[in-house]
């Protein structure tokens, strides 16, 4: 195999790098501080690091600061009124929490969303997507100093925001989601003008593919650097694209048949044997462009009919237990809802990615350099409300 | 030092479509974990095409993770608990005006049945075989405590903090017990039922005023679909 | 500037200061939840563009900052540190809370671990309501606070006629007043008269989109 020149550096700088520890130096240690509130953390993560010179030696996160204990809330809402309230947990992709657990009380009750509004969900779902991961792409320049990446990105999302308000109501937090279906069909105009934005937005993917991912800065600040090897990746649970970018084959969307049309599409799963912060970022660049695909694939597809299915006035769930778990644009994300037969759910598990995708960060942490410390987080990928809940 | 991936071959991906679970696969881990457990299988519940839950002692809650993670299931997904115990303070949405309801305290558990009030609960999957189980263990009402999975599963570490911080229950041989997500003065397990909010306590449910008669569950089934949807769930959550 | 501590300044002059300064607004941005996003969309995006409002986002540190803006839910672990970027900022300050959670609570109004209101540790000068407000309803919020700015006697404020934030703040502090700056009766060292004319000298928080929050 012949080495491209910046592979060939790359080597040679970690070498070095290796060769440099192996010497006994004299240093001092210290402890850092980043956070609570830190223009590099997405949210109100802390990370307390023990430092020796500019290597980590130990690292914690401190989670708990946007805790507001969704897990005892659900408890005391009907089950209509638990949707407002999971829209916030992940609040970038605010349709993509509802899915999954309204598809488990759907299981519990046994009622099934006619085949319209399955497809309109899967549509919304991966404009969600869309709009989630793209402010991450752009976030991910600012992480390394470049803010060009971000305004593309806020410029872009606007796109999705306003096809998202256009169909649901809400900008950010859509609520559409019903038990049995969906609250209401979509406007006049929408899937033409859905199919202009989709296009917008694949040529924004091209954009940030040579802005960012084309840039010699950002890969040798991104290839090698944090490697996270399958084994590990699921022991801690990893999900969605951090799993994948570890070479583990896994997509919830593909994987597992739940009432969503995501058969109907023609789309691909990538994975990435490197496991680094590279492959982590590339992966997510490849999964909008395949959202964008979908979206295009599915809005020639939506059959006619009712949008919603016969449901009784007043929602009681039947007594049961049931475990739904969807690929949303963090990975993937679960409920385990417990009924008994009450208005609302007895227990709900929220079972969120990035609780699990954050808690590999001291394993991954370790020995890193500091520089290295906001690269690896980013392309980890969290948000806080889906950490904290 | 990683090896990187070389430019000119591109990374993979899969395009085939993977052959979903049957309940034959699901039967032959049920059948595999008895293997090895043994007596320690308390229950088992297959729902056809659906799921399927085990439960098993509270001693063996380590061995059958062990048992699990040799069978396959490599990947960890979440482990917490349920607090079968109905709310003392019911579902908070009652008018303070209204008598009391009387409220049923019997504890009544869930799939595979339980014999104690707290139960932890764990998730793990089969990625090969695209496969998932939950695992049930009663937690004994005199002594919470279970041994802990983090030495087996990393990602359980912060699980099990949480689950301590959330219902109180220990975890033997657990690194570090520490408090995730509250205040170091914070008194009390806030997921236990009988935990109050107070602001509910102290602040009716404002959602009580739009509380009118429903027609009842038959007539509203047998009403067409067209006026079903739009006032149905909006009457409800509003 | 020696005038304005002795308390006397010439009202041209207040009128260009008070220009000057709502002009160029530091905003120090307290993004915390969902808010934050739609903070982010009125301070970073070309759709918005904050910056023709005269109002300069990203300062390095809150004490280079002139108002900030708490956007998100605030929950008790998080509320001291709030508190404690609010006291870094220099006077003249200002703070506007923005979206439910901030406000009173939001959503999480039963919860646990939720502080019902940011007003319960700093003092607000603008709500903007809304789960999240669209980034519109923050720069109205903005531009009503530029309003005040401009209307507002340096002078006054100095000779301690206004009930300023920071002796709003102090007054909080010391259990004189509560936190809508209403003295707490049991001070009986103050007579009828002063209380009364404190109390219609503290500004009004002002909502966007009118009325009172409830």
């Amino acid at each position: 195999m012949t080495l491209t020149d910046r592979q060939q550096l790359s080597y040679i700088a970690s070498q070095a790098a290796d060769a440099r520890l192996n010497v006994e130096l004299e240093t001092e240690g210290m402890t850092l501080n980043i956070g609570p509130q830190h223009p590099a953390t997405h949210g109100t993560l802390r990370i307390i690091a023990r430092l020796d010179g500019e290597q980590v030696v130990w690292a914690e996160p401190v989670a708990g600061y946007m805790h507001r204990g969704y897990e005892k809330l659900t408890e005391v809402r009907t089950f209509p009124q638990v949707t407002s309230l999971v829209n916030r947990i992940d609040w970038l992709g605010s349709f993509a929490n509802e899915v999954p657990f309204i598809l488990a009380a759907e299981k519990l009750m046994e009622v099934e969303a006619p085949p319209r509004a399955q497809v309109i969900r899967t549509i919304l779902f991966e404009l969600s997507r869309i709009a989630n991961v793209s402010l991450f792409l752009g976030d991910l320049g600012v992480q390394m100093g470049a803010i060009t990446p971000v305004f593309l990105a806020f410029r872009d999302r606007e796109y999705i925001l306003n096809l998202i308000e256009g169909a649901t109501g809400g900008r950010f937090h859509p609520n559409f989601d019903r038990i049995g279906g969906l609250k209401d069909d979509l406007p006049k105009g929408w899937i033409q003008e859905t199919k202009g934005a989709v296009k917008k937005l694949e040529e924004f993917c091209d954009t940030i593919d040579d802005l960012l991912f084309g840039n010699e800065i950002f890969q040798s600040r991104m290839r090698g650097i944090g490697v996270i090897p399958a084994d590990i990746a699921k022991d801690y649970g990893l999900s969605g694209a951090n799993a994948r970018a570890s070479g583990i084959d896994w997509d919830l969307r593909r994987d597992q048949d739940l009432p969503l049309s995501y058969d109907l599409a023609d789309w691909k799963v990538w994975t990435h044997p490197d496991g680094d912060s590279w492959a982590r970022c590339w992966i997510r660049l490849q999964e909008t462009r395949e959202s964008c695909k979908i979206v295009g694939q599915l809005l020639d597809q939506i059959p006619a009919g009712p949008v919603m299915t016969k449901v009784p006035r007043i929602i009681k769930v039947p007594e049961g237990e049931a475990w739904v778990a969807t690929e949303n644009p963090l990975g993937e994300m679960g409920y385990y809802v417990v009924s008994k037969g009450d208005l609302g759910p007895f227990r709900v598990k929220i079972r969120s990615a990035s609780f699990n995708n954050i808690s590999i960060v001291p394993w991954a942490l370790k020995g890193v350099y500091v520089p290295d410390i906001i690269t690896i987080l980013a392309s980890l990928y969290f948000i806080l409300g889906d950490i904290d809940r | 030092m990683a090896q990187l991936s070389d430019d000119t071959q591109t990374p993979q991906g899969d395009t085939a479509p993977a052959a979903l679970p049957g309940d034959g696969l699901r039967e032959g881990i049920v059948d595999t974990l008895r293997n090895d457990i043994g007596e320690a299988l308390i229950d088992t519940l297959l729902k056809p095409n659906d799921d399927l839950w085990v439960r098993v002692s509270a001693e063996s809650w380590l061995a059958t993770g062990q048992a699990l993670k040799a069978a396959g299931f490599t990947y960890f997904c979440f482990l917490s608990a349920i607090d079968w115990m109905p709310s003392p303070f019911g579902n908070s949405q009652d008018d303070p005006d209204d008598e009391p309801k009387k409220i049923d305290m019997t504890i009544k558990q869930g799939y595979t049945g339980g014999e104690t009030r707290m139960q932890v609960f764990a998730r793990l999957t089969d990625i090969d075989r695209h496969v998932g189980l939950t695992i049930k263990a009663d937690v004994a009402d005199d002594n919470q405590v279970v041994d802990s999975w983090s030495q087996l599963f990393a990602g359980a570490n912060w699980h099990e903090r949480e689950c301590h911080e959330m219902f109180g229950i220990g975890f033997n041989n657990h690194p570090d017990l520490r408090n995730m997500y509250l205040p170091g003065d914070f008194e009390g397990y806030p997921l236990k039922k009988d935990f109050p909010l107070l602001a509910r306590m102290v602040k009716p449910w404002p959602g009580i005023v739009d509380v009118e008669p429903m027609p009842d569950f038959e007539e509203a089934a047998d009403a067409p679909a067209a006026e079903a949807p739009a006032s149905a769930i909006e009457g409800a959550e509003s | 500037m020696g005038l304005v501590d002795k308390g006397r300044l010439p009202a041209p002059l207040t009128k260009l200061f008070n220009l000057s300064r709502s002009y160029s607004l530091w905003v120090y941005q307290w993004g915390l939840a969902c808010c934050a996003i739609e903070m982010g969309a009125a301070f970073g995006s070309p759709r918005y563009d904050v910056m023709r409002l005269g109002v300069i986002p990203l300062p390095a540190s809150p004490r280079q900052a002139d108002f900030v803006c708490v956007s998100g839910t605030v929950t008790d672990k998080m509320a001291p540190a709030v508190k404690r970027l609010w006291e870094q900022m220099p006077e003249p300050k200002y703070a506007i809370s923005m979206g439910s959670c901030a406000n009173c609570g939001g959503p999480y109004w039963d919860s646990y671990s939720v502080t019902k209101g940011v007003d319960q540790i700093i003092p607000i000068d603008v709500y903007v309501p809304g789960c999240p407000p669209r980034p519109e309803a923050l720069l109205e919020g903005i531009v009503l606070l530029q309003q005040r700015i401009k209307n507002e006697d340096m002078a006054a404020k100095w000779r301690g006629d206004e009930f300023t934030t920071l002796q709003r703040t102090r007054a909080m502090e010391a259990g004189e007043v509560d936190r809508d700056g209403e003295l707490i009766s049991d001070t009986h060292s103050i007579s009828d008269e002063p209380m009364a004319e404190i109390a219609s000298a503290h500004p009004e928080p002002i909502v966007v989109g009118g009325g009172p929050i409830e």
